[in-house]
């Protein structure tokens, strides 16, 4: 049995001009251990998806449809009290920046025990010895002195390494990482998606990774899929998407990359922002920015295409653009 | 644990610009002072002004010792009743800081919780609730009490109200004014539960009182730090007020406000010393009160961080 299946997932968020829709028709499946990976722009609805997997879309926004399965049961018919006795139970979150995160007038045991205070039935000394062994576990040197200070006396990486901590304290079966990484310095970046991967796979949990960066996600997950405007426009094992995009955007999100760019020249970009939700184009929400645009796509909303082991949503698909994404992005410029 | 706590304390920004201000430091001194004093009333004061076996109608109306017809007993001279002012105005400043110090704490438990409330819940609530305080606060404090309080002496009589007074006190004072910290708290939780924090802590699975009272609470603290030093002030000032429209105390167990009211008839008749010298105690332990609020609302405002 999958650990999560998302099916058809609808969000909606309701406002004075309408409906907007945050997440349209959003589908994928996650193994018990497996990792995936969800890339996106800003505004694409990766965060959303989190939320709503959690069920903690605030108001005015609503899941308006679609079934979220998590270990068989629908975590969207479920009532407060069994959705609270899920979150940081059974399924765990950890978000981008650790100095947001973490309540400033607290200290750092206050908020790792409270887990396990809310969760289960624990004495203060058994709570903080377990806190302190997981503290050991992502590789925090003294912990004991760690655990009575307050966040602003620890340095960021070192706070992502307790939000990591408290994520693994009540031995979740599922991680959602929001851009665990974005807010840290570089050098610490790869120390903490190192120490992220290491740990999911020695205790079998699952991991959703949100980012935008598809360099880490193919170093980190197994599968992936990509997100524009609300809608996923391409899902497959993480291997085919960087070797062997199907859609147009992700060849753009790929091209995007530092590291597909020669030194000295200007970094590759996608033309044109992802449009707003109360504005999205006719057709294919990408076609205004698409390099390989039809006149299909601007009537009708491509369904999805099996190619190979991906599936991707685009009229194009299987046509002209596979092969080596750096091809495309010479050919702009 | 206590001393780690003092040593950060001793560390902490507080205290630096504590010690650089003369005015907080005077201010912290007369006020320690004052609490000291009156507190220990029973141990200082040299006659008990609730006996009647102490005081003598004919010792009445002696002026202070300075005065020329001053009685060496009686430092501060005697008021109509012949009881020793000093002694009186020590027990009367233990009612009158006791009686704003619970009004306060009355005040911040209704307001701190209707803000909170109102403030992480928001919609059809938080209108509610704040139209209720907007309500509350179109009464005057003082109007109120009065409408309150006489009503009450109506009803059941000054024999029972006597008794009652104080905790009639700290209740009026304390329902009256609570609109001030829910908005002040109200305002704050708006601005905290938007950070990250609280959805981290939503997501850890806690439940909103939880989450209200242990996450977002302690991050509103200073603000309401603030006002309490405000609001004892004004409860001590808004007790003295009833008490001098005879509406407070009693004269048989006076606070600083019924000590003022009842000199306050013989101020023509030469004997100043009744009414002007409580009153100045009273000014002094207001003011300091504010000067000390005004000083935490420079050093907690982040805004306002001078050199």
């Amino acid at each position: 049995m999958a650990l999560l299946e998302v099916r058809n997932l609808d969000v909606t968020f309701a406002s004075w001009g309408g409906n907007l829709v945050a997440l349209r028709d959003v589908s994928f499946s996650l193994e018990p251990g497996e990792r995936l990976g969800i890339v996106g722009e800003s505004g694409a609805g990766k965060s959303v998806a989190a939320f709503a997997i959690l069920n903690l879309i605030s108001r005015p926004g609503y899941i308006s449809g679609g079934e979220i399965l998590f270990e068989g049961q629908d975590l969207t018919q479920l009532s407060p009290q069994e959705m609270r006795s899920i979150r940081g139970n059974r399924i765990s979150m950890i978000f981008q920046d650790p100095m947001m995160t973490l309540n400033p007038v607290l200290t750092v045991g206050v908020q790792m025990t409270e887990v396990l205070h809310a969760h289960r039935e624990i004495s203060a000394e058994e709570a903080r010895s377990r806190a302190l062994q997981t503290l050991t576990r992502v590789h925090i040197s003294s912990p004991e002195n760690r655990f009575d200070q307050y966040p602003h006396e620890l340095s960021g990486g070192m706070r992502q390494r307790v939000v990591i901590a408290t994520a693994l304290l009540t031995e979740s079966s599922l991680i959602i990482a929001d851009e665990p990484t974005t807010a840290l310095d570089v050098t610490i970046q790869a120390e903490i998606m190192d120490l992220l991967l290491e740990l999911c796979e020695l205790n079998n949990v699952g991991l959703i990774l949100i980012t935008h960066d598809l360099g880490v996600i193919s170093q980190v997950t197994q599968r992936a899929i990509v997100m524009y405007a609300g809608r996923v426009v391409e899902a497959g094992p993480i291997w085919e998407i960087v070797n062997n995009a199907q859609h147009p955007y992700t060849h753009g999100l790929l091209g995007a990359l530092p590291q597909q760019t020669t030194p000295g020249k200007r970094l590759n970009q996608i033309r044109g922002v992802m449009p707003s939700l109360s504005n999205i184009p006719e057709g294919c929400a990408f076609n205004p920015r698409c390099q390989l645009v039809m006149e299909v796509c601007r009537t009708s909303v491509p369904t999805y295409t099996n190619i190979g082991s991906t599936r991707v949503a685009c009229h194009a698909a299987g046509s002209a653009q596979t092969g080596n994404p750096l091809s495309l992005e010479h050919n702009k410029t | 644990m206590i001393a780690s706590a003092w040593r950060r304390f001793l560390g902490s920004y507080l205290f630096f610009s504590f010690r650089r201000d003369r005015i907080a430091i005077l201010s912290f001194v007369v006020l320690c002072t004052f609490f000291l004093a009156s507190f220990s009333a029973s141990l200082l004061a040299p006659f008990d002004p609730y006996d009647p076996i102490q005081i003598d109608i004919m010792d009445s109306e002696i002026p202070p010792v300075w005065m020329e017809e001053g009685d060496q007993r009686f430092l501060l001279g005697t008021d109509v009743q012949g009881r020793d002012l000093l002694s009186t105005i020590l027990y009367g400043s233990r009612i009158s800081i006791t009686i704003g110090i619970f009004a306060v704490l009355l005040q911040a438990f209704l307001g701190i919780s209707i803000g909170l409330v109102s403030g992480y819940f928001g919609g059809r609530l938080d209108n509610f609730l704040m139209r209720l305080a907007d309500i509350q606060l179109s009464f005057s404090t003082l109007m109120v009490a009065i409408i309150f309080l006489a009503v009450f002496q109506a009803l059941f009589g000054t024999e029972l109200y006597e008794k009652l007074a104080i905790v009639m006190l700290i209740l009026v004072i304390g329902i009256a004014e609570w609109p001030h910290y829910a908005r002040t708290v109200r305002a704050n939780v708006l601005a905290e539960k938007k950070k990250e924090y609280v959805d981290a802590v939503r997501v850890i699975g806690l439940g909103s009182l939880r989450i209200m009272f242990k996450h977002i609470l302690p991050n509103t603290l200073s603000p309401i730090l603030v006002i309490s030093t405000v609001q004892i002030a004004n409860a001590i000032v808004s007790e003295a007020a009833l008490s001098f429209l005879g509406l407070g105390m009693p004269v048989t167990k006076p606070s600083l406000g019924s000590l003022i009211n009842s000199g306050f008839e013989f101020i023509f008749s030469g004997s100043w010393w009744i009414t002007i010298i409580p009153g100045v105690v009273l000014v002094v332990l207001v003011l300091v009160m504010n000067l000390l609020g005004d000083f935490l609302r420079d050093v907690m405002n982040p805004k306002l961080y001078k050199d």
